[in-house]
């Protein structure tokens, strides 16, 4: 009953991987021969990583299981009256229940991975204590965000990981692209947090008109307000004030996972090391706006209309971010294309009611994209090209890359049996099963579907492009070669969980971290028939991209195509990130210039006139004799003044405007 | 009340008096050694602080408290000059570990350092001063109490004599504090006027039942102008940023984290009593005094936090930037007397506390930069986080708690009076929005200095083998390491773990609000 215990000990979690940052941050630069503090991290990480994995055993072993530890972190004292009579608290605690054990095991495993593919990958780079030291500290922030027991420790952790990966795209700091694209994530997901925040303002009202204040409140914002913890507290509420709060809560989700219309910073994340789009933007970071559309459908309760809005966010993303993986010369950034449709799949299953299931596919893809960015990292570390069109041939000279990419966009395919297959056949069926109840979702379960085609062909349009061939297109490239088995381990061990991780659900033990996935299947005809589509659509995507990409071929669409227009349109991404750029240049620059024009002329015609006297006196003058001096007099004289006129006409004008409170 | 009873009352008054006073005697009998002069004094304050929390029944000190059984927190008997109170310790203990640090600090300095034994004597005496204005429950002995720690601050920020910046930093100070002092002493002698006694007590708790005549309000007025001058309200905050750039920069740390504090307390100890007491159904022929003094409170906080924020946004010099947000962080702890319930007085104190260890600390880190070689101005900081990691991460902690980042004390405190102050509802929560906006806006000049001292590599780049120069105290002297260390294990250990220390300033401030002195 060892294993069962631990789940009150989860809190060292993250504490471990903050004592990695500690160590790494101030250690580091003196450990020039431990790869600046590299090992420890990893080694930390390790260790974290089992303890998730003995805790997410514990949690298999019992069922439905919830522990809940929580201390009082900050308590504010009520005075009898006013909106908190009895006074609040902020609770910081663990929940190890069966959705976040599962979140443990996909954190650690990949942040393990990563940081030990990262030993080989960033060999080269100057800065690496600060990447380690930053990588901890981003895996101590997730696994506290997974690990929070109420909404606002849940909130704290997710600023701090969106605050590492701000430091982590922009880790290249001289290189001007990726400052700027570290600023724009940065401020676009700050929009998602405004959101969120407000969110949770609105959902404290709703509750506190339904009379639970007090309650929820009081206990900090807990998730865990019954015996069985998935049952959502919204009863009694008022469902305006619920339904706003949902949205709100949906625009922080979309911030984080990069939805529609959130979803212009993912690809220019792409910036940063590839093992940080590994980890942060492919299988962590990106997935928690699923993970929080889980939580508060599990906790907090949607509404219908609720509902709604989130499948039709997330089906339309899945189509709308496919399409432009579609066209793109850069071999990252066609995986954070499919990184923001495949998170939208999770957001469709989630807003459908099927939250299971979203994170079904929440834990796959972190394993299949996790794979995928590896293996392009491993061509971009041999090659030193991110273009596409300049590679090829890189089977022969890197076999082991050339496997782990290919079981990776197998998976992502969803051909079975690899992992993806699973899971995204699970949201197609699932879907399908409530457009009886629900006709309106119609619109983007055939997005959804029309999704796995894209998806199929744009993965093998990389991997042909990448692969294929006989020798790279540049001549100038060096020669590739596999990487060490420093890099090679963490590709096979990803190729493992991208083949196996879909039927770990019917393993008896496993299903309790999913409940109600994996239980015995009952397929219908119907279901049959869905998976054979939906295997069918991605087969004719491979054997698209192999027609037109195949044995190295390129294919280059003729000038006078009508398809010209559309593919200029998806290169310049719909004219999205344009339209924010000129709403950026024109309104946000001009209040800037307005800002700019006081600021020049009235408050530094002020200060540097002050300025010049200071100076003035520096020259002239010594001590008492100084203008400045006299001048200080004066403020105090004007201030006393002021006071008096406050205190003896102001004040009391106003408080007999008011009515004397 | 015989004398032993009354030297025990006092006993951590004694001691820094003691201390300051042999310190004194060590010169004169010829000891020249900075680290004696310091240790006297580092230990008399450490003993003092001893003596504080045992008689606030701090855990491992309860039980030696020295303090006559049933003489805490029962007002001043008979018309005393002073009371003790557990909000008057706890303020104390704020005091000294302010003074602390900075003695700490300085014993980094060099050893045969000219004016050395002045510097610690100095230190002592304004300390004194300061522990006094803690008990006072007489206006005029808490006045006089202040001017004890105004003189010796002023001959401080002078005291070494040779740099003419220093020399003139403190001719403004004094002139300037002179003009307060005068002003807080007519004040007091116009409540007198009005009240017939200079007790605190007695004036809060007879209020007349006709109202306050206008005596009474133009003799607040001035106490609230020569006190502001303490406490860097503005428009009262303008000798604050010369002096605190003038003075040698471990007495900027001294006067930012220990008598601007004197300062706010001296501004409770008059303004709360009122705020407390008075008011309820009484009022004048024009509106209750007391929610005038609200209003003016407010209008002064808002003004304070403000122009505090917007000018330190546009400083060069790093010295003057802090400066500048050490006026705003008053505004903030001004908030919590304007809301004036227990409550927000627990968040105020709190930030009261959090502003010693953050911004006292942060100027530490600025005098120990300058010992290395940096420059006055932010840009002359570009690259230290990489090329000092350790201090470079200290001054970052400390800045983020300046901003109110989670797991630092400074969010804590800053969480506390928001919360009150919205919980008070009404006109405070537009308080609350605009102490928030304010909140928003600090984060940007702490953030560039940040970015400056991360992402910005200094000119004539570094070659990689110089980029990390030494370990985390290399060259910079035990005393610092030690009192920049104890700033950040308290930021962090009570952003942490806040709970002990809440209940302590809140069982002190329960008792203050019921006591009302």
């Amino acid at each position: 009953m060892f294993l069962q215990d631990l789940a009150s000990w989860a809190f060292l979690v993250p504490l471990l991987m903050v004592l990695s940052f500690v160590l790494v941050g101030f250690l580091g630069p003196y450990l020039k021969n431990w790869r600046e503090g590299g090992w420890i991290a990893v080694v930390i990480s390790g260790i974290a990583m089992v303890l998730g994995l003995l805790i997410a055993a514990g949690e298999m072993l019992s069922p439905g299981r919830y522990t809940d530890l929580h201390t009082t972190w900050i308590s504010v004292p009520g005075n009898g009256t006013g909106v908190f009579p009895n006074g609040f608290s902020l609770v910081m605690g663990t929940l190890v229940d069966p959705i976040s054990a599962l979140m443990l095991i996909v954190v650690n495993v990949v942040g393990f991975l990563v940081l030990l593919y990262s030993i080989e990958y960033m060999q080269h780079d100057r800065g690496l204590s600060r990447y380690f030291a930053e990588l901890s500290l981003f895996l101590a922030a997730m696994n506290g965000l997974i690990l929070a027991d109420n909404l606002l420790e849940f909130f704290l952790f997710w600023e701090l990981v969106g605050v590492c990966s701000y430091f982590l795209i922009g880790f290249y700091y001289e290189k001007p692209a990726a400052a700027s694209a570290a600023k724009e994530a940065f401020l676009v997901t700050r929009v998602g947090d405004v959101l969120f925040l407000l969110g949770i303002f609105v959902y404290f009202g709703a509750y506190a008109t339904a009379g639970a204040a007090g309650g929820w409140a009081a206990n900090g914002f807990l998730f865990v307000h019954g015996t069985n913890p998935y049952i959502p507290i919204g009863t009694g509420a008022n469902p305006t004030l619920l339904t706003i709060g949902g949205l709100l809560i949906l625009g922080g989700a979309a911030g984080k996972s990069a939805q529609f219309p959130l979803h212009v910073w993912l690809p220019d994340a792409m910036e940063g090391p590839t093992t940080v789009s590994a980890l942060i933007h492919a299988a962590t970071m990106v997935a928690a706006g699923v993970y929080l559309l889980a939580v508060a459908s599990l906790f907090l309760g949607f509404t219908a209309a609720d509902q709604f809005a989130i499948v039709a966010v997330g089906g339309f993303t899945t189509l709308f971010a496919a399409t432009m993986a579609v066209v793109n010369p850069d071999i990252k950034r066609v995986i954070a294309y499919s990184t923001i449709s495949q998170l939208g799949y999770m957001v469709l299953a989630v807003g459908a009611g099927f939250t299971m299931v979203g994170l079904y596919h929440l834990f796959t893809h972190a394993f299949f994209k996790a794979l995928l960015f590896l293996a392009a990292g491993a061509v971009i570390h041999a090659v030193g090209t991110q273009n596409l069109f300049k590679m090829g041939g890189l089977r022969k000279v890197m076999p082991v890359t050339w496997l782990a990419f290919f079981v990776g966009a197998l998976s992502l395919s969803g051909i079975p049996p690899f992992a993806g297959f699973w899971s995204k056949d699970d949201i197609l069926s699932s879907l399908y099963g409530t457009l009886g109840a629900h006709p309106d979702y119609w619109p983007f379960f055939l997005m959804a579907v029309a999704t796995v085609f894209l998806t199929a062909y744009y993965i093998f349009r990389a991997f042909f492009l990448a692969f294929g061939g006989d020798h790279p297109r540049d001549d100038s490239l060096p020669h590739g070669h596999d990487p060490s088995w420093i890099m090679k381990g963490p590709l096979m061990v990803l190729s493992g969980l991208a083949i196996f991780a879909g039927v770990f659900v019917f393993i008896p033990g496993f299903s309790n971290l999913l409940p109600g996935i994996g239980v015995p299947p009952t397929y219908t005809v119907t279901d049959i028939l869905l998976s054979a589509m939906s295997v069918g659509l991605a087969g004719l995507g491979i054997g698209t991209a192999y027609v037109l990409w195949g044995n190295g071929r390129v294919f280059t669409l003729p000038d006078d195509s009508p398809l010209q227009s559309i593919r200029t349109v998806l290169l310049r991404r719909y004219y999205i990130k344009d339209a924010y750029d000129a709403f950026g240049q024109r309104v946000i620059y001009g209040i800037a210039r307005i800002a700019d024009f006081t600021d020049r002329f009235v408050i530094d015609g002020a200060i540097h006139g002050a300025e010049r006297s200071f100076a003035g006196l520096n020259r002239r003058m010594r001590g008492i004799q100084s203008g400045v001096v006299l001048d200080y007099t004066a403020y105090v004289v004007a201030g006393l003044v002021v006071v008096l006129v406050v205190l003896l006409v102001i004040a009391p004008w106003l408080l007999s405007m008011w009515g004397g409170t | 009340m015989n004398g032993i009873t009354t030297a025990l009352e006092f006993l951590p008054e004694i001691l820094v008096l003691a201390g300051a006073l042999l310190v004194l005697l060590l010169d004169v009998v010829g000891v020249r050694r900075l680290e004696a002069f310091g240790g006297v004094i580092v230990a008399a304050f450490g003993a003092a602080l001893v003596a504080i929390l045992a008689d606030l029944s701090v855990a491992p000190f309860a039980g030696w408290s020295t303090l006559p059984a049933g003489s805490l927190d029962v007002g001043p008997v008979g018309g005393s000059l002073y009371a003790f109170t557990s909000f008057g310790l706890v303020f104390q203990g704020i005091f000294l570990s302010a003074a602390l640090l900075v003695a700490v600090a300085s014993l980094s300095r060099t050893s045969n350092e000219k004016g050395a034994s002045v510097f610690y004597a100095l230190l002592g005496i304004a300390a004194l001063g300061m522990l006094l204005v803690a008990v006072s429950a007489d206006l005029i002995f808490l006045l006089l109490s202040l001017e004890v720690t105004a003189i010796s601050s002023y001959l401080l920020v002078g005291y070494t004599r040779r740099e003419s910046r220093g020399l003139e930093a403190a001719m403004k100070f004094y002139i300037i504090g002179a003009l307060s002092a005068a002003l807080s002493f007519y004040g007091a002698s116009l409540l007198y006027g009005a009240y017939g006694t200079t007790s605190l007590a007695v004036i809060g708790h007879s209020y007349p039942s006709g109202g306050l005549g206008p005596l009474a309000i133009v003799g607040y007025a001035f106490l609230f102008a020569g006190i502001g001058f303490e406490v860097t309200i503005v428009p009262f905050h303008a000798w604050a940023v010369d002096v605190y750039d003038g003075a040698p920069t471990d007495v900027s740390a001294f006067l930012a984290g220990g008598t601007k504090k004197v300062g706010l307390f001296a501004f409770f100890a008059v303004f709360l009593v009122p705020l407390l007491l008075i008011g309820g159904g009484a009022a004048t022929a024009s509106g209750s005094f007391r929610d005038s003094l609200q209003i003016l409170i407010a209008v002064f906080a808002i003004l304070t936090m403000t122009i505090g924020n917007v000018l330190a946004l546009m400083q060069d010099n790093m010295k003057r930037m802090l400066a500048y947000s050490s006026i705003s962080q008053a505004g903030y702890m001004l908030l919590g007397v304007a809301v004036a319930t227990s409550a927000a007085l627990t968040g105020a104190t709190l930030q009261i506390f959090a502003h010693v260890l953050l911004k006292g600390g942060a100027f530490l880190v600025v005098a120990a930069a300058a010992g290395l070689g940096v420059g006055p101005m932010i840009a002359d900081w570009k690259g230290f986080g990489h090329r000092r990691p350790v201090l470079g991460a200290s001054f970052a902690l400390m800045l983020l708690g300046l901003a109110g980042i989670p797991l630092t004390i400074g969010f804590v405190s800053k969480f506390i009076l928001f919360a009150a102050t919205v919980q008070a509802e009404g006109l405070f929560l537009w308080l609350a929005i605009a102490g928030l906006l304010n909140s928003a806006l600090s984060v940007f000049y702490y953030a560039r200095v940040l970015r400056t001292m991360y992402a910005e590599s200094p000119e004539g780049a570094l070659t990689p083998t110089e980029e990390v120069r030494g370990l985390a105290f290399d060259g910079l002297g035990l005393g610092r390491a030690v009192a920049i260390g104890a700033a950040v294990v308290a930021i962090v250990g009570f952003g942490v773990d806040p709970q002990p220390l809440v209940q302590v300033m809140q069982a002190a401030v329960q008792h203050f609000v019921t006591l009302g002195i």
